[in-house]
């Protein structure tokens, strides 16, 4: 019997209203006197569980409602209509005992008290969340060193740079240790160096502390290199539900061949092989159906002067554009690629 | 840990945070200082010209309405010192988008938003209260009874509790339209004419600083009452309607931040 | 072989436009700058109003000038005297105050001053913009206070001497200015203290006193009022009032127009010479 799942969220759905005005000094002075509004569908009939320790990913498009959806399992937003459990509480009652359960961390947005070093806010966090002294000491030297922070903690947080204010707004608010991550674009404007750590990590800590990690995103890396598990959200719908992996290979079944070459090659020769992606004179990326691949491969050897030759999963970032762009052209009534 | 001295416990916290932060600009914390005692000064102009022209305004003789004016000092100094920069933190918070990590604490929210800044250098005015009194008392050739004392400071409380309220309504109208700096100067502006008896104002203002923003029970009635004019059945009137006022501004906190949260994104 | 390349000298650097074709270039985007001002001041209409209620001293001070002179006149001024007098001060306060120093002391603190500066157009001049786009709005919020003025007090108020009245449209446009350069110059501190909002409030409680603000300058004592009349402070706000409600003869509005527009140009030089040195210092420490 499998056990509870820890986030239950069944027929999730989210609508505010936006006041619309369109320019114009017509408009905008109407608008003094009557203003008009518009219903905005954030989220819709959204249903998914999460178990301890599982890393999901949210991916969608900006305005999709993955932040929406976030906010709602922190308690932070109030649904419109459906069921939603975290850790058996009801998120919008902000239970004290669901507080130290979550945390969230949302990219360029820090909870780090400005004008003084990370290490008070560590204090004033531990007063809040009534942290023993002990053990938060104990917490604050053993993530300082996974992050390698080591004296940044003392300076004023204004004269951090923002990676070192995220990788020490990350004590902050794992502090309490909670059981449960909720992470909203937490790479966002870090350099790539810092991305990278930062998606280590996230990992490390989940391994170490079978902590649960919600994340949203919409840089690929962060997905891939975290998170086995996508929830792929759209226009406040839910997509797909499943392995990253298998999402691509639905979406893209083709694969992608690469091929240096020692001299140009005639256009036409390439084309018999597969549909050409791109072909500068020295370098020849081809697009193959994978079940094709090995006879392709074969053929490639044998016509074409080949110098290297890589084969690779079509990119995410095409597969996403695929995906997303599909909705666009397709009916209302057409059926999702909903997994269980 | 019992609830109040877990929050006793937050509430030293928060004052140590504050203090940290003020000490982290010394220069400023001293140029406040002196801006605070000329600010005393420049208070006391407008009665000083105003009783030049007259010996008695609205049947208050000038070392009476000094008596006003040190209670507005005092309660100025309590309101920019504690209540208005704690507050102004929160619509900063609003239009940084970081007032959520205020709400993912376990903790009362209105109780950390209003605890989170103190400007200690207000402590000046204090001082210049008392010497506004002490001068007033002297003139009038005669001193106050501890019973008027005690009164007085129990009206400062009430005093305290009304600008407080009155601050949370308008922190949670922020929540609703989000630039409001203007709404502490407003805030500001109102609470001036706290200088001057009630009597003085008719009609219109009278009804507006009665029922509005009532400034009568802020300066006037403490002062009623170390002058000993201040009788019983007024006084205990006014603690009602003080600490109803107190409740209404919690309950209109609660609905802005379920506002809050259902409204924004 | 060749290199085949020649040496030459590098390119003259091209020379910065001169202050006409940089002026011609404000003018351009000026009609623009104010739609989408005005466009900012409907979008925060509650803003607006709770800004036009902040200003309420001058009908407090006129209960309590009310109340003083039910007994008698104090100097020259009867009830009927005060009325006119704060009304005109609400009228043409309204009209011609601005934010330049809270909003400059805020972009210089979070930055984005700095990317205001990156616009090919003078900060100085989308201020200006900015503030006089409010204007329009403005006048049609003191039209019933205007209205309530001529009703209450209409045969106190100048007198169909069209110098008069020429007078009192050029101070007003005096004042306008003299406030603008003096806020561009106190929120130019920003660049060099932390603490220049809290000078700013310090100078309002004097400007309060000494610019007819409180209480008509006539009304304080001796040798305030000999500091006043000399002080800038008045030509933001007595003067153009005086002049309204028929206080001042012909040859002292004129005396006093000089006055005003020669502070206004003091207080123009002072404000661009401020704001270039904090621009300076903006740029060396990066804000």
């Amino acid at each position: 019997m499998p056990p509870e799942p820890l986030i239950d969220v069944r027929d999730l759905s989210k609508s505010y209203r936006v006041h619309k005005r369109p320019p114009g000094i017509g408009a905008a002075l109407r608008s003094v006197f009557r203003r008009k509004y518009e219903l905005v569908h954030a989220v819709e009939g959204l249903s998914f569980q999460i178990a301890q320790g599982e890393r999901v990913g949210f991916l969608g498009p900006n305005g999709a409602g993955k932040t929406t959806t976030l906010k709602i399992l922190a308690g932070l937003l109030y649904p419109t209509a459906g069921n939603v459990r975290v850790g058996g509480y009801l998120p919008q009652t902000r239970d004290p005992r669901f507080l130290q359960l979550i945390t969230l961390v949302m990219g360029q947005k820090q909870q780090l008290l400005w004008d003084l070093p990370p290490a008070e806010t560590y204090a004033m966090n531990r007063a809040i969340y009534d942290v023993p002294r002990a053990q938060a000491d104990e917490t604050v030297a053993a993530l300082v060193e996974l992050l390698e922070i080591g004296d940044l903690i003392h300076k004023p947080t204004r004269q951090l740079s923002l990676g070192e204010r995220m990788k020490c707004e990350l004590v902050a608010a794992l502090l309490h240790r909670p059981r449960v991550l909720f992470l909203d674009e937490p790479t966002i404007g870090l350099d790539v160096s810092m991305q990278a750590k930062m998606r280590d990590f996230i990992r490390d800590y989940n391994e170490r502390f079978g902590a649960s990690v919600l994340l949203t995103s919409h840089y690929m890396d962060d997905v891939v290199a975290l998170c086995p598990r996508v929830v792929v959200i759209d226009r406040g719908h839910l997509i797909y539900d499943g392995d990253l992996r298998e999402l691509a290979r639905r979406i893209r079944p083709d694969k992608r061949l690469t091929v240096r070459l020692a001299r140009p090659v005639d256009r036409a020769d390439l084309e018999r092989l597969g549909t050409v992606v791109s072909a500068e004179p020295a370098q020849v990326v081809l697009s193959v159906p994978h079940d094709r691949m090995q006879a392709v491969v074969r053929g490639a050897l044998e016509a074409l002067p080949i110098v290297d030759l890589t084969i690779e999963e079509a990119p995410l970032e095409e597969v996403m554009r695929e995906l997303f762009g599909a909705r666009v052209r397709e009916a209302p009534a057409a059926p999702r690629a909903h997994e269980e | 840990m019992s609830l109040l001295r877990r929050y006793a416990v937050l509430l030293r916290v928060q004052l140590t945070m504050s203090a940290l932060t003020a000490m982290q600009y010394r220069a400023d914390f001293l140029v406040r200082g002196l801006i605070a005692t000329l600010w005393m000064g420049v208070t006391l102009v407008p009665i000083l010209i105003v009783f030049g022209a007259r010996q008695t305004v609205a049947g208050w003789s000038f070392p009476e309405s000094l008596v006003v004016v040190g209670w507005f000092t005092l309660l100025h100094a309590v309101l920019e010192g504690a209540v208005s920069p704690s507050l102004t933190a929160v619509v900063e918070h609003v239009r940084r988008g970081t007032l959520d990590f205020v709400l993912l604490k376990p903790a009362d929210a209105q109780f950390l938003v209003s605890t989170a800044k103190l400007e200690p250098w207000h402590v000046v005015d204090v001082a210049g209260a008392l010497v506004i009194f002490a001068v007033a008392f002297s003139k009038l050739g005669r001193w106050p009874n501890l019973p008027a004392v005690g009164t007085g400071l129990a009206l400062l409380v009430l005093a305290i509790v009304i600008l407080y309220s009155i601050w949370i309504l308008v922190i949670s109208a922020s929540f609703w339209v989000v630039k409001v700096d203007n709404l502490s100067y407003l805030f500001g502006s109102l609470f001036d004419a706290a200088r001057w008896p009630i009597s003085v104002f008719r009609g219109a203002l009278r009804i507006v600083f009665t029922f509005v923003f009532p400034i009568a029970l802020l300066t006037t009635y403490p002062a009623l009452a170390l002058l000993g004019r201040l009788d019983v059945r007024t006084a205990a009137a006014a603690f009602g309607g003080g600490l109803a006022f107190a409740a209404l501004a919690r309950w209109v906190w609660h609905r802005a931040l379920g506002l809050y949260t259902s409204a924004s994104s | 072989m060749t290199t085949g390349g020649m040496t030459t000298a590098p390119a003259a650097v091209p020379r910065p436009p001169g202050f006409a074709a940089q002026a011609a270039r404000a003018l351009k985007a000026l009609p623009t700058l104010l739609r989408v001002g005005i466009s900012e001041v409907v979008a925060y209409r509650a803003e607006f109003v709770v800004w036009i209620l902040t200003t309420n001293m001058p009908l407090v001070m006129l209960a309590l000038w009310h109340a003083v002179a039910a007994d008698g006149p104090v100097g020259r001024f009867d009830q009927k005297g005060f009325t006119a007098y704060y009304l005109g001060v609400l009228a043409v306060r309204l009209l011609t105050t601005s934010w330049v120093v809270w909003q400059l002391s805020m972009e210089v603190r979070d930055g984005t001053l700095a990317a205001k500066l990156l616009r090919p157009i003078h900060p100085i001049v989308s201020l200006a913009a900015d503030h006089v786009s409010a204007v329009p709005m403005r006048a049609l919020v003191i039209s019933p206070v205007v209205a309530i003025l001529v009703a209450v007090a209409g045969d106190r108020l100048l007198r169909h001497d069209p110098v008069l009245v020429a007078v009192f449209g050029a101070s007003l446009a005096g004042a306008w200015l003299l406030i603008f350069f003096t806020m561009v110059l106190m929120g130019s501190l920003a660049f060099f203290v932390d603490s220049a909002l809290g000078i700013f409030e310090l100078w309002l409680g004097v400007h309060a006193i000494l610019s007819g603000y409180l209480v008509p300058l006539e009304v304080l004592p001796g040798w305030l009022r000999r500091a006043a009349d000399v002080l800038p402070f008045r030509f933001m706000l007595a003067f153009p009032v005086d002049n309204l409600v028929g206080l001042m003869s012909r040859r002292q509005a004129l005396l006093a127009l000089g006055a005003q527009w020669g502070y206004v140009l003091l207080f123009a030089v002072l404000a661009l010479r401020v704001w270039r040195a904090g621009l300076r210092r903006f740029a060396a420490f990066g804000g």
